[in-house]
């Protein structure tokens, strides 16, 4: 559905994006991540034609990124959507609807079957008195009025309360069943884990790593074990709570802490897993400051691991 | 696919487009008025309602303004007097008994005696009456007054006679004629009257009475009003005097409508009353009347073209399937339309037809033109602000001061408002005239909005790029090959036609031994700028590689296209303006207005310099700003000397 082949945009020494390449197919969540001025933005502005790109090219449902056709197969909902204030949902729908052409009855239908599907009340009420997650809706909703097969999402969610977020990822999620392509946004990495299919991390303009989740989680991460003791022994540190922690990364050196725990007269009294997210991976990738526990090994993690716990009370 | 096929296509995608920038214009509509507070509006509405109701009902009532000199001077007047009637039509004044006792008390502040017929021998030859004042300053007032009042009555009299050369005997016409044409002994300040009658220094024609019946002899006569010949005229005219013999035609003050004569006093013929010195008034008037309203109309359509660009709003409508072009045409349609109407309406108040308004329609498209390339770089609405003060200035003054010597000279018609001038005054515009005036203003604005739209798209709206940046932007979006340099250059030409002759314009006022050369230079330097500023901006994109090859090869597409359009400029034939001096300076060494034995040389003279001077500047161009300066200094000393040479040769 979409394909980018060298997409490149400079300006003037400054290289926004440097040579990105992908594919994306139909009913596919894709996500694009990356640190501010990663390239991220400016890679969705060329996909949706609004930002001609320096070199390369990129086709978007089968046309050339930026043909007016393929803006028809378009929905695209900018980081930031400033709506015309002094119309209402409804009258603010039917003016894109008309610009893309969708005959009346049919975009009166789609609107009214959107708006119920965001749970969007006053809808003829001036939008520069509704809420900000109100305002989101209905910038999405204004993405869906020509019923696109391709939608490119830039921060869908931004700034919006925890309910609105969830209500709007939920939404994000349903399109896939919808089978729209939806290219995604977002500096929440939770958010991009947990909607999209693949995803794609940039920095500097460049695409650092690409998969599935679970694939960059596995090319990129290791899993590590925090083993908990009641003796001190080597390679522990003591914790807040009286115990002592040891950080390893096989199985083989959880064994082996275990032993010298039973050894010392002691005993291992928790094992946890980490797995590492997404964030954790895309920080290390991007040189970004804050440390992955897999290289804080001598000091306190950021926040305890609270993926995959073990209760061992029983271990040998 | 077929032709019908193909054409069909072509039909219906043309309908979408049209129905999309109906849309638009429609959705523009409704913003720019919600704008404003519903109850504001509902207020301003009251309030014209009722101004004009107020307005409409004193003037039915003859009350429209309660003057505070209404009846303050009493005037001694008997019942079967004829002054009777002059004296109820004016305000100030208000009949009394006739009394010298009440005069001498103070209780009515002028007399009216009887009137004395003349007498054999020296002194007035015509009925005087007498008029005693009162003593005193408010005496003095009251007689003032009265002069006024009988002025007024008599002319308001003549113009109701039904027989029109009974109240005008004489008719003058006057023609305004160049100055150069007089010779050098041509009285600078005195009338050249033609005919038979009195000059123009003969002032209050001596020999016979006035048909305005205002003289006035220092003891408070007034002579009676019982018609006569005419003055010569005002200062610097010529004019002709008719006789009742010669039958002449009914004077038309110059105009139809009665704003119209008050726009422009009696016009260019007339009773000699109704013939007046030239004076600006009218074209200040016009200027206001149609720009004014064209103010208020930029300051709506520049904040809504900023506000897409300030919030970011546009971002949408680029990513909708309309073309750029539609967007601005759609965005621009209902202010053009709005300025359309009310120069439409004003046109039809002040007596002009279907030309004024297609005269001040080109004015009203570049105002809107240049606003919309002025909100595209305005970075904030302070900005924003700057560029239409500059623009509303610059283009009033264009526009207004030419049409000041609408009878004067030629120059004036590089101002449109000079032909709505020319139609008011009963002149004939020829198609050459309005092509000339109009002409550059259509292309500018159609310019300027090409300009703007190639950056109306993300890159250009939305960010904070300096003017100056955003210029070369603008320039450069409209640069594809070699080609495209020589068409923008040959659409620069307005610009160039625009700048030349406000510079004409400004200094024709000095010695021409001063403006000519300082011409030929200003000349040089806005066409080697013309030629060349998009070409340095097309390098600083790096649109066009650096070379010398390319740079000379650029350098050569611009200079033909200079001089393919400057081709265009012979309309200025087609009003006479290079038969001024100043003209044939500006014009002449682009080959126009030559002989034909000299025409050959100069065909080819031109093609050589604008594409030797344009490669110059291109090499300079190539590498930077400074570099792109020097070599501009450069070409315009190269042009400015050969445009020397060719007036000094030809001239």
């Amino acid at each position: 559905m979409i394909e980018v082949s060298g997409l490149r945009k400079t300006y003037g020494d400054f290289a926004a994006v440097v040579g990105s390449e992908f594919e994306i197919d139909r009913g596919e969540i894709f996500g694009v991540v990356g640190p501010n001025g990663a390239g991220k933005t400016t890679t969705l502005k060329m996909l949706a034609g609004l930002i001609e790109p320096t070199s390369g090219t990129a086709t978007v449902a089968g046309y050339d990124a930026g043909d007016p056709e393929m803006r028809h197969q378009l929905g695209f909902l900018p980081e930031e959507s400033p709506l015309y204030e002094d119309m209402t949902a409804r009258s603010y729908l039917r003016f894109f609807a008309d610009l893309y052409d969708v005959p009346r009855e049919v975009a009166s239908e789609r609107i009214e079957s959107t708006l119920d599907r965001l749970d969007l009340d006053y809808r003829d009420r001036r939008l520069g008195d509704v809420s900000k997650g109100m305002k989101r809706k209905v910038a999405i909703a204004r993405s869906l009025v020509n019923d696109p097969d391709v939608l490119i999402y830039d921060e869908p969610a931004s700034g919006l309360d925890p309910l609105t977020t969830n209500s709007v990822l939920e939404f994000t999620e349903e399109l896939r069943e919808d089978d729209k392509t939806v290219i995604f946004s977002a500096h929440n990495l939770y958010h991009v884990e947990s909607v999209c299919d693949r995803v794609v991390i940039m920095n500097e303009g460049r695409i650092i790593a690409r998969g599935s989740v679970a694939d960059i989680r596995e090319q990129y991460g290791e899993t590590t074990y925090h083993v908990y003791s009641d003796t001190a022994l080597d390679g522990t540190d003591p914790t807040a709570d009286g115990r002592h922690r040891a950080v390893v990364e096989t199985m083989a050196e959880v064994e082996a802490i275990q032993a010298a725990a039973t050894d010392a007269g002691g005993s291992v009294t928790d094992i946890r897993t980490d797995e590492p997210s997404l964030e954790s991976i895309f920080l290390e990738l991007t040189g970004q400051q804050m440390p992955s526990p897999r290289t804080a090994r001598d000091t306190e993690p950021a926040s305890e691991p609270t993926t995959d716990q073990h209760e061992v009370e029983d271990a040998p | 696919m077929t032709r019908v096929d193909r054409l069909r296509t072509r039909l219906t995608t043309a309908g979408r487009r049209l129905r999309r920038v109906a849309r638009i214009a429609r959705w523009e509509l409704g913003q720019s008025t919600s704008s404003y507070n519903r109850r504001t509006l509902a207020v301003i509405a009251v309030l014209v309602v009722v101004v004009a109701s107020v307005g409409t009902s004193a003037v039915a009532l003859g009350v429209a303004s309660p003057s505070p000199n209404t009846d303050i001077y009493r005037v001694g007047v008997a019942d079967n007097s004829p002054y009777n009637a002059v004296i109820d039509d004016h305000a100030s004044l208000t009949a009394r008994p006739p009394d010298r006792t009440a005069l001498a008390t103070g209780e009515i502040d002028l007399l009216i005696g009887g009137v004395r017929q003349p007498a054999a021998g020296p002194g007035p030859r015509s009925p005087t009456l007498l008029v005693e004042p009162a003593d005193g300053e408010k005496g003095d007032a009251a007689l003032t007054a009265f002069r006024s009042a009988v002025q007024s009555y008599n002319d308001r009299a003549m113009a109701l006679e039904p027989n029109r050369t009974a109240a005008y005997p004489v008719i003058v016409e006057l023609q305004y004629i160049p100055q150069s044409t007089l010779g050098p002994a041509a009285p600078t300040n005195a009338g050249n009257l033609t005919g038979d009658d009195t000059s123009a220094d003969d002032a209050d024609g001596g020999d016979g009475t006035d048909t305005d019946a205002n003289d006035t002899d220092t003891n408070g006569t007034i002579s009676d009003a019982d018609g006569g010949t005419a003055d010569g005229g005002g200062d610097n005219t010529t004019g002709t005097d008719r006789t009742e013999g010669d039958a002449p035609p009914v004077a038309d003050g110059g105009g139809g409508s009665l704003l119209d004569r008050a726009l422009f006093g009696g016009g260019t013929s007339g009773s000699p009353a109704e013939i007046q010195p030239p004076f600006p008034f009218g074209s200040l008037l016009l200027a206001f009347l149609f720009l004014v309203p064209m103010n208020f109309v930029i300051q709506s359509y520049g904040s809504s073209i900023l506000n897409e660009r300030i919030s970011r709003r546009g971002e949408l409508l680029l990513v909708a399937p309309v073309e750029r072009l539609d967007i601005v045409a759609g965005k621009t349609l209902p202010y053009a339309a709005i300025a359309v109407a009310v120069t439409a309406v004003i046109a039809a108040a002040i007596g002009g037809s279907l030309l004024s308004v297609a005269a001040v329609v080109p004015i009203a498209m570049t105002f809107l033109a240049a606003t919309f390339l002025g909100a595209m770089f305005a970075r904030s609405f302070k900005e924003l602000t700057f560029v239409t003060i500059t623009i509303t200035v610059f283009l009033t003054s264009y526009v207004f001061i030419p049409s000041i010597f609408t009878n004067v000279t030629p120059i004036a018609l590089i101002s449109p408002l000079t032909l709505v001038v020319m139609e008011l005054q009963g002149e004939a515009v020829t198609l050459g005239s309005y092509l000339f005036s109009t002409g550059p203003f259509y292309t500018s604005a159609g310019v300027l909005f090409l300009l703007g739209t190639g950056v109306y798209r993300e890159e250009d709206m939305f960010s904070q790029k300096p003017v100056p940046l955003k210029f070369l932007d603008a320039l450069d979006a409209r640069l594809s090959g070699i080609r495209s340099v020589g068409v923008l250059t040959a659409l620069f030409l307005p610009f160039v036609f625009i700048a030349e002759l406000l510079a004409i314009a400004v200094l024709f006022v000095l010695p021409i031994e001063v403006s000519i050369p300082l011409m030929l230079v200003v000349i040089a330097a806005v066409e080697e700028v013309a030629k060349s500023v998009h070409v340095f901006a097309g390098f600083e994109s790096d649109r066009f590689d650096r070379s010398v090859r390319t740079a000379l090869l650029l350098g050569i597409a611009s200079g033909i296209g200079f001089f393919v359009a400057e081709k265009f400029t012979a309309v200025a034939q087609l009003v006479g303006l290079p038969n001024l001096q100043l003209g044939e300076a500006a014009l002449q060494p682009a080959g126009i207005g030559i002989t034909p034995s000299t025409s050959l040389l100069l065909l080819a003279g031109p093609l050589v310099l604008h594409t030797v001077t344009a490669g110059v500047a291109a090499l300079g161009a190539r590498k930077n700003l400074r570099w792109y300066l020097v070599s501009l200094v450069a070409a315009t000393a190269i042009h400015a000397a050969y445009n020397f040479g060719v007036v000094t040769l030809y001239g």
